[in-house]
């Protein structure tokens, strides 16, 4: 069943998901090759977010597969698919606000998850070092001690980001990860990003085309939870469905 | 095999009878509300209060219990309640906190020993049904319980105040924007759910003794009625009678016991595969 | 900001050591035997309260049906010690009251008293396991799950009474002498007594406290504030919810096999409602968030509650309820809350008049 695998990382086939029948995910097939940042664009409701879910395992598929480096992780639960290397970020910011910053990204370290073992263990190894890495590479190194909630809203996007770097997963699905942050701080995250595609896999959904621009290898369109368009930002920008889709919508802001 | 039946249907009605209010409270207002059980003991004390030191017959002591239970939920709505609604356990330990302060306040008041309510002579006959002799009382219980689902159902359909509770509990900011003051909803949804409470206590009063703790048993059972059904008015119906006929039927075969026992554990099972109940309300449940 | 010393980590440890030193000395302090049963009472109602801490205060579950635990282990306790005082071949007195002819098979582990007390120990935490599996993997939480293990016990309480031939209903088990472990009888009336509930005491709460430090109690702590957010890490949150609460069984059967030792006498009162809630109040008088502080709660409301005396219970009761609805509602931590204010208070005063003296420190390192 994973015959036609060579060079997909993440393949995705015939999805469909509907809520109380409405259908959200409509036929849906994706292949994402290994170290891309591949951009999930779509106006408003086209059913991002929802394909985020599906791969990470929040929703079940109504049908249709989907495969991690050959393994079939369709219908997996959320924590299951994350150990096999899926980290993700929620579009409206999740961090564990009762938790200081470093305990946070302690906790996102989530190379033992067996309840039994992590009894016996007052620190993970390792943990230490990346946590000081990551802290860096986020600017948080001065707030570790913070209470998360009380965080301002770009810092709780970057604790976030932080949380899902010490995971180190494979493959990160990141859903609009700089949506409320200043200039500053996008360009901050376009050089992370940048240097992270270089090790690691990126699904990345995003409505603002100039920071697509700092970042994409490969633009998906989603319109209406079927896949519209797919290719390089210039070619997606001189589709006519594209710009017919996402031009008439982006106007009505 | 009808005895059981028959006798599974009078069961269900108490059962909805003291699940309804509580199915209101948590079901509109999603409050945890562990003192419902001291509501039903309090309507009983009020209907035993109006009927000894004002000689009122019983027909009119239901109203009274009504009004009075819920006279004493929206002080309770307004002194506590209202500060506690983002915070669920606490709202309830506070109200397991003001039902021990209410069995106790009873007990200073009226003393631990039972009271006893009177009923209408003719309510006080056995009648023949299907068989079965049954306590005229019993089938008033089952009839009430009709009348307090028809009641409730008018109040949030067919009334003003019906649909701003509606309205409120589907969104907030929209009724806000139509300017539905939603803190009074949510103290007159309590208050009435108390009140229903209160009716209760009346009917209870009559079929058991009244003392300051003839509530603490009502407010388990109450509850799994609720989460059973998923906190709509539908729902706890269904659920009370599908309890009630397995509680007569199993305890036919067992006894009454092992039937409760029998019955907890397959709503524990029942929540593992639907642990949004029968009918969910919605909202207010993640 | 300054650090609070509540929070300092050293500072706790000392506190516990600190604590448990005096709790530690009280026998070398009297001979009154009847106040050192009192006493070791109490200590078991601390234990009750540090395991309703462990698992609500980290982990943000709710079980108000510790008795389920509590009660089990008393009745496995006490059972033991009834076997104990039994001659081979014989049934308890109460069975043969009750037209038993033979012990129940389910007695019959108890002939042995080392199988006996494992069984006390053990029946209950995996009770918690089945019941915790169930409810956690359907996501049943908060409140819920708190209305759930209420039924539960309330069911339970049903069917000890019921089976009248084998648990002598409500008059309960009231075995004739005390639990002799290895040949050497333990008086429960004796600083004996009061040393075997302290170790236990000791033993439990900084396991617990322990717990709590660990990557385990990370976690724990982590899926309190969201169960979901955690789950996408890769824990698998059921496994940790489940486990937080069977420990915590483990360590209320504990308390509820010691308190049948201190009493020689259980009945389905373990297992009523009023009982379970209590050591919930405890804690959250205490402070639910710290496993110190709950037992502190407990000592304290039924110090108090033994001072109040028999004859102004009634009062008492109204009082108890009262505080605990002024605690929910303006004091959430309870006394470990009003504790951590108060240093947090005390020690940005002392970082205030540092500063006044010019010596704040440096930008960077104020935390
Ligand atoms: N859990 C859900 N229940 C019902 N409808 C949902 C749910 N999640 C998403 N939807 C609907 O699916 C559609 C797509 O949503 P979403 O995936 O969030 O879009 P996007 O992220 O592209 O803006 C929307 O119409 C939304 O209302
Ligand atoms: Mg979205």
């Amino acid at each position: 069943m994973s015959g036609d695998m060579i060079g997909g990382f993440l393949k995705i086939r015939n999805l469909r998901k509907s809520f109380g029948g409405n259908q959200v995910i409509n036929d849906f097939s994706l292949d994402v090759t290994e170290r891309r940042l591949q951009c999930l664009v779509g106006p408003n409701g086209a059913g991002k977010t929802t394909t985020i879910d599906l791969i990470s395992g929040r929703q079940k598929p109504d049908s249709g597969h989907i495969w991690l480096r050959g393994d079939d992780i369709t219908g997996l639960g959320e924590h299951e698919i994350a150990r096999r290397g899926v980290g993700r970020k929620f579009q409206i910011p999740a961090v564990l606000k009762g938790l200081s910053v470093r305990e946070n990204l302690e906790v996102a370290f989530s190379r033992e998850t067996s309840a039994l073992r992590n009894m016996f263990r007052l620190r993970a190894p390792g943990c230490d070092e990346k946590l000081a890495e990551v802290a860096r590479t986020v600017r948080l190194t001065g707030r570790l001690d913070t209470e998360a909630g009380l965080l301002s809203h770009g810092e709780t996007q970057w604790l976030e980001i932080g949380m899902v770097l010490m995971q180190d997963p494979e493959i990160l699905l990141l859903d609009e990860p700089v949506a409320g942050m200043t200039e500053n701080e996008i360009e901050l995250t376009v050089e992370i990003l940048n240097r992270l595609k270089k090790t690691h896999t990126i699904i990345l959904v995003e409505h603002d085309m100039n920071f697509v621009r700092k970042i994409a290898d490969i633009v998906t369109v989603l319109h209406m939870g079927a896949l519209l368009a797919q290719g390089s930002l210039e070619d997606i920008e001189k589709d006519e469905r594209v710009r017919a889709v996402y031009l008439g919508t982006e106007d009505a802001h | 095999m009808a005895n059981a039946l028959i006798l599974g249907i009078s069961i269900a009605s108490i059962f909805l009878v003291a699940a309804i209010g509580l199915t209101i409270i948590y079901g509109t207002a999603g409050v945890i509300n562990m003192a419902h059980g001291e509501f039903i003991m309090l309507g009983a004390y009020a209907t035993y209060a109006m009927q000894t030191y004002f000689g009122l017959p019983y027909f009119l002591c239901i109203p009274c219990a009504f009004v009075i239970v819920g006279a004493i939920g929206f002080v309770i709505e307004k002194l506590l309640i209202q500060y506690l609604y983002h915070r669920p356990l606490d709202t309830l330990l506070a109200t397991w906190g003001v039902s021990l302060v209410l069995i106790q306040g009873t007990r200073l008041t009226f003393g631990s020993d039972p009271k006893y309510i009177q009923m209408p002579g003719f309510l006080s006959s056995n009648i023949e049904l299907g068989g079965v002799s049954l306590a005229a009382f019993r089938i008033f219980v089952i009839l009430a319980a009709l009348a307090l689902i028809a009641l409730v159902w008018f109040v949030f359909y067919k009334t003003d105040f019906g649909i701003k509770v509606r309205a409120v509990t589907q969104n907030r900011e929209m009724a806000a924007a139509f300017g539905i003051n939603s803190k009074q909803v949510y103290s007159f949804t309590f208050a009435f759910g108390a009140g229903l409470a209160g009716v209760a206590g009346a009917l209870f009063g009559v079929l058991n003794i009244v003392l300051p703790t003839m509530g603490t048993g009502y407010v388990v059972q109450a509850f799994l009625i609720v989460v059973t059904g998923g906190g709509a008015l539908m729902g706890s119906a269904i659920a009370s009678i599908a309890t009630g006929e397995m509680q007569s039927i199993f305890a036919m075969l067992l006894n009454d016991s092992f039937a409760r026992f029998l019955i907890f554990i397959l709503i524990v099972v029942f929540l593992r595969f639907r642990p949004q109940g029968l009918i969910s309300a919605g909202g207010s449940r993640r | 900001m300054l650090d609070n010393p509540y929070h300092n980590k050293t500072l706790q440890w000392l506190a516990y050591a600190a604590v448990f030193l005096l709790i530690g000395i009280v026998p070398l302090l009297t001979d009154d035997d009847f106040l050192l049963n009192q006493l070791a009472t109490y200590g078991v109602y601390g234990l009750l309260a540090v395991s309703i801490s462990l698992c609500w205060g980290s982990g943000g579950i709710l079980n108000l049906g510790q008795g389920i635990a509590f009660g089990l282990g008393a009745y496995g306790m006490a059972m033991t010690m009834q076997m104990q005082s039994q001659a081979p071949g014989t049934i308890p007195p109460f069975m043969a009251n009750n037209a038993l002819e033979t012990l129940p098979i389910f007695w019959e582990p108890f002939w042995n008293t080392g199988l006996g007390i494992a069984l006390a120990l053990l029946v209950p935490t995996l009770f918690y396991l089945i019941f915790g599996g169930l409810m956690f993997v359907a996501r049943v939480s908060g409140p819920f799950f708190a209305i759930m293990t209420l039924a539960i016990l309330s069911a339970l309480a049903t069917v000890f009474v019921a089976l009248q031939p084998y648990t002598n209903g409500v008059n309960g088990i009231s075995p004739p002498t005390g639990l002799v472990i290895a040949g050497t009888k333990i008086d429960p009336y004796s600083s004996t007594a009061y040393w075997l509930v302290f170790a236990l005491l000791l033993i439990c709460t900084f396991t617990a406290k322990l717990l709590t430090q660990s990557r385990f109690g990370l976690v724990v702590r982590a899926l309190k504030d969201d169960p979901e957010r955690v789950r996408f890490l890769g824990y698998n949150v059921a496994v940790y919810e489940t486990l937080v609460y069977a420990l915590s069984g483990l360590m209320a059967a504990a308390a509820g096999a010691s308190f049948a030792v201190l009493t020689q006498y259980v009945s389905p009162a373990q297992f009523e409602v009023g009982f379970s809630i209590s050591a919930v109040i405890w804690a959250a008088i205490g402070g639910r968030g710290s496993l110190l502080w709950a037992m502190l709660g407990a000592f304290t409301v039924q110090g108090a509650q033994s001072y109040a005396g028999d004859a102004f219970l009634n009062t008492w009761i109204l009082i108890l309820g009262f505080s605990f609805i002024l605690v929910v509602r303006f004091l959430p931590g309870g006394f470990a809350g009003l504790a951590e204010l108060l240093l947090g208070r005390l020690a940005s005063l002392r970082g205030g008049r540092r500063e006044e003296f010019g010596q704040a420190p440096a930008k960077g390192a104020a935390k």
